[in-house]
């Protein structure tokens, strides 16, 4: 018992420690956005503003539009993520039971591969591809590269969770008059909800926060996601830290419900394909 | 019959792939070759290996410095990462009365942009109007500030610790999961065999979750490596040169210097050293057929 | 619900089958209102909304044309830019700054406005600097500036005047000397808002090379004679001197300073001196009272002179717009002297119509008088140019940053460091 006793102190005062190093900085931000433009800037730094202000979060509404980038990286995030996971279940799902283990190697390979490949070395060729294509300044051509850029890792973990479930479960349902889609539909995929739902989470973070192909690829100004529009608030003359504080705040919220829900999800999804029975 | 169905569905995926991705790093390779500067393009010619003659053998801007940052970018990074990570986990691993908070103030980090992150940090180790300064000073620790962006030998180090606070996270709920899928009966088992808790930890724990600690380790090198913002919002390379790497490099020539042939050419040498490292990375930890996450 | 995975992963695919279709941008119909797209560069949010005022204007003026803006953030703006003009996007209204204007006529995707300039009844209202800005390239006018950033010294009057100074530096040396006597370290008081990295050279160079007698007013690194103006004994005292300023009046992080950190230097009064543009200050003016602070010119060097690099951006009709003269309509509307002074006003830098000078006392009066000052006495405010065409330019920057926070550190002496620039040079 005593031993308990002294893990559960230990773990508290590590955990705290982390925890207070690890929300400092977003400390730091909020109450940024809490002080008007004369205050950020004083010296001795101020740990508390003196008098806490919503402006710069009228600012940012009224000022920038920010509400319609918001709802439209929302739109993009939520619907490619979607996309991608849909997309990976297939994926993931052949690649881990694929029969034959050469070919399945090289796939696996060629996934692991584009994670090497660096966003600018793309850019271009996608911005000159887009261009005749007519696809430039296209929300749904965005979406469709985003869907691109997160597969390969959504099909990685997608196998991953799929390797957890025993092939038993299928040849049952076969027994049992499946078809080789009938299974995976109605006995794979219900398992591994959890999983998709871990591979969503994934997804919709990578996606909402991506600045540069959303910069090069969108142009009209009411198409813009939020991080561009956050990046819209440096210019020549500096930093806007009023507005941008508030921005990346609000920014962070929609990230944050999503990894709220998601961490129970992955969690449970990386646990639960073991085999139980 | 049932290899014709897999290969359906692998089908959109890998299209996306191509259509997205494998295709454009075809033509984007083949600027590396091209004297590909905007600033003329009437004289657009393959030129061969010169930007990556240009790149290596820069006087100015030295390619060995930039390869050195990358190594020390990425390994100090990686280690902390994982082992904050793991430790993290660890911590996590049984519940306990608000582990759900705890966990998403400790995980929240990456929900956050990386220049968002970079832009922060900038601030927050300001030699002047940083908080970091003022809380060392108010605690006693420093009686006058340090710079910890401008000083050559700091710098990496300060750029280092806001990629450990957004790397953490991603280790950390990796290793959580599979922590928790370890079978209690397997721990049971051990207890029965008179093995202590590092015994316990050295021969059940650390095997049953090695495929993962592997392969996480491996993609997350990749990012690591490819993940210059926080750099660029930070110190953009400097001060001199000191936390240059590889991709900020890349950016430099692209965003800066309207050079697309060398950026593109060290683009090729990102991906080249990267997929080298990985097979080597895969050969020696021996994956056996097939991986799990 | 019968088969909730099928319909997911049909909806899906659907979704992919379908993107494509509204997928395709904005295509303008063959009748109604005709709609030109004006790209610009220099974004920030505030500037952003004027001239959506601006077009608002143009727009009920002009019932029959529509403006649609787009925005960049401007760290990338310029590049998104470059990529959009040599991928043949139908553009008509660009932002042409001045270190983009010799690349966008390189590839030949300008139209040459002589033609427009002579027909506009304003032509002759210009400044001559302005067309000294716009016949940059070639000399032929590829654009019609809009404003232009001329670096002024902000003073912290209030600082100075508790450290008991009163009078404002007339030359760089007093400049120099106030800074370092103001510092004192242990109040974490400096004196100079420094600039480390982000184009730094911009600010050393003024500070440097105005000691330096006959500089060439083409290309800012030659003197009259062909020499490079770096080697001449008095810029390497210019050197050695602004290096000790930095280890005397600055902290040591100001060699990480950028525009971002030097600002809120000078409004913290963390240093009371700070050079820059005058689209500083809205948001100076923004965080401190009147009563704190003022600009005044730049200081002159030892050669009695202080060389200003005047950098601009204008607006300009690529080549493969299809709606030139309309164009060229809008662009008259946003550079009319009225509209241009509105829109300086509000945004900062300075206006390019010698009227505007003349009759609108805001740029003649307050903090804006010293830049008067600074346009009007070309004797002693010389203005001369970056050798913006020659390609060793756009990576010059780069390598200036890292000799001379190679020579701040004192990793290499200045010797050293002005012979690899130089070499950099020849």
């Amino acid at each position: 018992m005593k031993k308990h006793m002294v893990y559960s102190i230990g773990r508290f005062i590590l955990l705290t420690l982390y925890v207070l190093a690890a929300v400092f900085p977003l400390y730091w931000i909020i109450i940024t956005s809490l002080k008007g433009p004369k205050e950020i800037y004083t010296m001795p730094l101020q740990y508390l503003p003196t008098t806490a202000t919503l402006d710069s979060y009228r600012k940012l509404f009224s000022f920038s539009s920010f509400s319609l980038y918001f709802r439209n990286s929302l739109l993009v995030a939520f619907l490619s993520s979607l996309l991608a996971m849909a997309v990976s279940i297939l994926s993931g799902f052949s690649l881990s039971r694929y029969p034959k283990q050469r070919t399945k190697g090289i796939l696996q390979l060629a996934l692991y591969f584009t994670q090497t490949i660096p966003t600018f070395l793309i850019m271009v060729p996608i911005f000159t591809m887009f261009s005749k294509l007519g696809w430039v300044d296209s929300t749904g051509a965005l979406m469709l590269v985003y869907v691109a850029t997160v597969i390969a890792f959504s099909t990685i973990m997608s196998k991953g969770f799929f390797d957890r479930i025993p092939v038993s479960l299928e040849e049952a349902a076969k027994i049992d008059g499946c078809s080789m889609f009938q299974s995976l539909l109605y006995v794979v995929l219900p398992i591994t909800r959890p999983g998709m739902a871990a591979i969503f989470c994934f997804a919709f973070i990578n996606i909402w926060n991506e600045l540069f192909l959303a910069v090069m690829l969108l142009m009209s100004n009411d198409k813009m996601t939020v991080p561009v529009a956050l990046n819209s608030f440096i210019s020549k003359a500096g930093i806007s830290w009023d507005v941008m504080s508030a921005g990346i705040v609000i920014a962070l919220l929609p990230t944050m419900i999503v990894f709220g829900f998601g961490q129970k999800y992955i969690v449970a999804g990386l646990t639960e394909g073991s085999v139980k029975g | 019959m049932e290899r014709k169905f897999y290969r359906w569905m692998l089908v959109p995926a890998f299209l996306f792939l191509t259509a997205f991705i494998y295709y454009p790093v075809l033509r984007g390779s083949v600027m590396a070759f091209q004297n590909y500067n905007l600033f003329d393009l009437n004289q657009l010619r393959f030129n061969g290996f010169d930007n990556f003659k240009a790149v290596l053998s820069d006087p100015h801007i030295r390619f060995a410095q930039i390869l050195f940052n990358t190594a020390i970018w990425l390994f100090g990074s990686l280690f902390f990462q994982f082992v904050l990570g793991f430790g993290l986990a660890l911590l996590l691993k049984k519940p306990f009365a608000g582990r759900g908070l705890y966990t998403a103030f400790v995980f929240y980090g990456w929900a956050l942009s990386g220049f968002a992150i970079g832009l922060t940090w900038a601030w927050l180790f300001n030699g002047q109007f940083g908080l970091v300064n003022d809380m060392l000073i108010r605690i006693g620790l420093l009686s006058e500030p340090i710079g910890f962006l401008s000083n050559p030998n700091l710098a990496m180090i300060s750029v280092i610790i806001p990629n450990i606070w957004y790397g953490v996270p991603f280790f950390g709920i990796m290793l959580l999961a599979a922590l928790q899928s370890v079978p209690n009966e397997l721990y049971e088992a051990a207890t029965l065999d008179g093995a202590g808790s590092i015994r316990k930890f050295t021969s059940v724990t650390v095997p049953y979750v090695k495929p993962t600690i592997v392969s996480t380790i491996l993609l997350r090198t990749m990012w690591i490596v490819n993940f210059p913002d926080i750099i660029y919002a930070m110190t953009n390379g400097g001060p001199v040169n000191r936390t240059n790497i590889l991709a900020t490099q890349m950016i430099n020539k692209v965003f800066k210097e309207y050079d697309y042939g060398q950026g593109s050419a060290i683009g090729l040498i990102i991906m080249i050293l990267l997929f080298a490292y990985a097979m080597l990375y895969l050969r020696m930890t021996e994956k056996k057929g097939g991986d799990t996450l | 619900m019968k088969h909730p995975m099928t319909i997911l992963l049909v909806l899906c695919t659907l979704l992919l089958v379908l993107s494509p279709a509204f997928a395709a941008g904005t295509k303008e119909e063959a009748s109604g209102p005709v709609t030109l797209t004006f790209v610009e560069t220099m974004t920030s949010p505030s500037r952003t909304a004027q001239i959506q005022e601006l077009i608002a204007k143009y727009e009920a003026q002009n019932p029959n044309v529509k403006i649609n803006l787009v925005s960049p953030p401007y760290e990338q703006a310029d590049n998104k830019l470059t990529l959009m003009l040599n991928s043949n996007q139908e553009l008509d209204i660009i932002e042409v700054r001045d270190h983009t204007v010799k690349q966008f006529v390189n590839n030949n995707k300008l139209v040459d406005l002589t033609d427009y300039l002579k027909t506009w009844d304003q032509g002759d209202d210009l400044l001559p600097l302005t067309m000294t800005a716009a016949t940059t390239v070639n000399n032929t006018p590829y654009l019609l500036p809009q404003f232009f950033f001329v670096k002024g010294l902000f003073v912290r009057t209030d600082i100075l005047a508790k450290h008991g100074f009163t009078t404002m530096p007339k030359t760089i040396e007093e400049l120099y000397k106030m800074s370092i006597a103001i510092t004192g370290k242990a109040a974490n008081q400096y004196g100079f808002g420094f600039r480390g990295k982000g184009s730094a050279f911009k600010i050393s160079d003024i500070l440097i090379l105005s000691d330096v007698d006959n500089i060439n007013v083409d290309n800012i690194y030659k003197t009259t004679d062909g020499s490079f103006a770096f080697s001449s004994p008095a810029a390497r005292k210019a050197v050695a001197a602004y290096v000790d300023l930095y280890k005397k009046a600055v902290p040591s992080d100001g060699i990480n300073w950028g525009f971002n950190e030097q600002v809120n230097g000078f409004i913290s009064g963390t240093t009371p001196f700070l050079v820059q543009d005058p689209d500083t200050v809205s948001m100076v003016a923004e965080a401190l009272d009147p009563s704190q602070w003022t600009v005044i010119p730049m200081p002159v060097g030892a050669s009695g002179k202080t060389y200003l690099d005047y950098g601009f951006a204008g607006l300009g009709i690529p080549s493969t717009s299809k709606h030139k003269d309309l164009a060229w309509d809008f662009i008259s509307f946003m550079v009319n002297a009225e509209n241009n002074a509105d829109f300086c006003r509000a945004y900062g830098p300075l206006p390019v119509h010698t009227s505007t000078y003349a009759n609108d006392p805001y740029f003649s009066s307050g903090v804006y008088k010293s830049w008067e000052i600074e346009m009007s006495n070309p004797a002693t405010y010389v203005f001369v140019k970056y050798p913006l065409d020659n390609p060793k330019y756009p990576a010059w920057a780069q390598v200036q940053e890292q000799t001379m926070q190679s020579l701040l550190l004192g990793s290499t002496t200045v010797d050293q460091a002005i012979k690899s620039w130089e070499d950099y040079w020849k």
